[in-house]
């Protein structure tokens, strides 16, 4: 109590009917109001006792003020509405317009965010497609290589059989000599028409590099004849030389492309006589 | 309506009727304090032309403004009487209500002059003005610059040199001695 009475006393209640106190103060004495009925007496007190005060130094206005303020209030009663009429942007029905408008906004969205997922996992597959393709043409390739190869040395070895169930054709085997020990090679004649074959599948030289190729001749009585060039790259499997009447062996040389009139002897590979 | 009957009705009708935008409530509003409310705001700005250009805002204003008066904060003229001196203190700050008054001319002081006696020699305010007079200097002068000049008590205590507390206490004061005279 005694804090209420020192709460009146302090004059803060006469500074809040002046109107002389901020928000929060304000605040401050109505809440002490609220609690304490002496407070709020006191205010009214104070309030009735400014009120008579004011009503006892009252200075009466001019007749005519009194119509002024009277139309000046009903004109603004009239021209402005108490309540402000809130107009929508846009009509109700717009309204859900743009709501069906909204969801289908986000419809698209999700369907786009899908369809770039799908996107990237087909571009992802196409990737996997791709390899596997390029990975498969690598193999096919490589087969086709080895069944053209197979092919080459199949016609290549029908070759060779049919020439030795024969008894027409003479098989002249070619051997190696000093520099080059391991190759080997077979010419085959024919006895009855004088032609000559020789066969990739029955055939091991030394490499030719560019430029040159090997050329085969038969010795006639101590002569060497050229019986044509050959090379690696043959698409036949089966090679026709020239013809020779009489031979008494065979050799190969390696010649500049194209072959020599007479045979390099340092660059013979293989020679064999033949035996008939 | 000045020959017409006065409007006279109870504090809670006045407030409803306000609340309501009734016009009825202006009508008894300005019949029963547009005099007390001229005379609040005749404390402040002296020129009676002002003054009731003044009472017309603070009428507007109150029609207007009447949703943020709150009955249980206080009576509803405590609340006509603050928004008064509102408008009448920032009427007297502004820029061209100051201007103006640098610029009157002598014939406007005559009549300023002559205004300020009427409101002195208001019969009816003669006996306060003489309790006022009775106050203790120091009382009525707080008084004076809180209540009539429109000072704030802070202005006040730095204006007079006082401590805040006193200014306080001096208000208090003063006001216990209208209320033993009108209570």
């Amino acid at each position: 109590m005694e804090e209420v009475k020192a709460y009146i006393e302090s004059g803060i209640l006469e500074l809040y009917v002046l109107g002389q106190l901020s928000a929060r103060e304000c605040n401050e004495v109505e809440d002490m109001a609220n609690r304490h009925p002496e407070v709020r007496a006191e205010i009214t007190a104070i309030e009735l006792a400014m009120e008579a005060y004011a009503l006892d130094n009252a200075v009466e206005p001019s007749v005519d003020l009194s119509d002024k303020i009277f139309s000046k209030i009903e004109t603004a009663n009239a021209s402005a509405p108490a309540e402000p009429k809130i107009i929508p942007m846009y009509e109700g029905s717009n309204d859900s317009k743009v709501k069906r408008l909204k969801y289908a906004l986000v419809a698209c969205s999700i369907l786009l965010a899908i369809s770039l997922g799908a996107l990237f996992s087909a571009h992802n597959e196409l990737n996997v497609a791709k390899d596997q393709i390029l990975a498969l043409n690598t193999d096919k390739d490589q087969f086709a290589k080895t069944v053209s190869k197979l092919e080459f040395d199949k016609a290549g070895m029908e070759n060779r059989i049919a020439m030795t169930e024969t008894s027409e054709w003479t098989t002249v085997k070619l051997a190696g000599v000093n520099k080059t020990p391991a190759a080997k090679m077979a010419v085959y004649w024919n006895k009855a028409n004088k032609n000559v074959v020789i066969n990739y599948a029955a055939m091991d030289l030394p490499k030719a590099d560019t430029g040159h190729e090997y050329q085969l001749w038969a010795l006639v009585d101590g002569k060497p004849i050229s019986l044509g060039v050959f090379n690696e790259n043959s698409a036949e499997a089966v090679k026709q030389m020239e013809t020779i009447q009489k031979a008494q062996a065979f050799a190969v040389t390696i010649e500049p492309t194209g072959g020599s009139v007479n045979p390099t002897m340092e660059k013979m590979v293989v020679m064999g006589a033949v035996s008939i | 309506m000045a020959t017409s009957k006065k409007i006279s009705l109870s504090e809670e009708e006045l407030v409803s009727a306000l609340k309501r935008q009734d016009t009825i409530a202006i009508k008894a509003l300005y019949d029963m304090y547009s005099g007390a409310l001229l005379g609040v705001i005749s404390r402040i700005i002296q020129q009676t032309e002002v003054a009731e250009d003044l009472l017309q805002e603070t009428f507007v204003k109150i029609w207007n403004s009447s949703a943020n008066y709150d009955a249980s904060k206080g009576r509803l003229f405590t609340w006509m009487m603050n928004v008064a001196r509102n408008l009448s203190i920032d009427k007297l700050r502004s820029k061209d209500f100051k201007n103006a008054n640098k610029n009157q001319d002598i014939e406007n002081n005559v009549d300023f002059i002559d205004q300020q006696k009427k409101v002195s020699f208001n019969a009816d305010t003669l006996g306060v003005k003489e309790l006022v007079t009775k106050l203790k200097p120091d009382l009525k002068e707080v008084l004076d610059m809180v209540y009539f000049k429109g000072y704030t008590h802070v202005e006040a205590a730095e204006q007079l040199n006082i401590p805040l507390g006193t200014v306080k206490t001096r208000v208090r004061m003063a006001i216990i001695e209208l209320r033993k005279n009108f209570n």
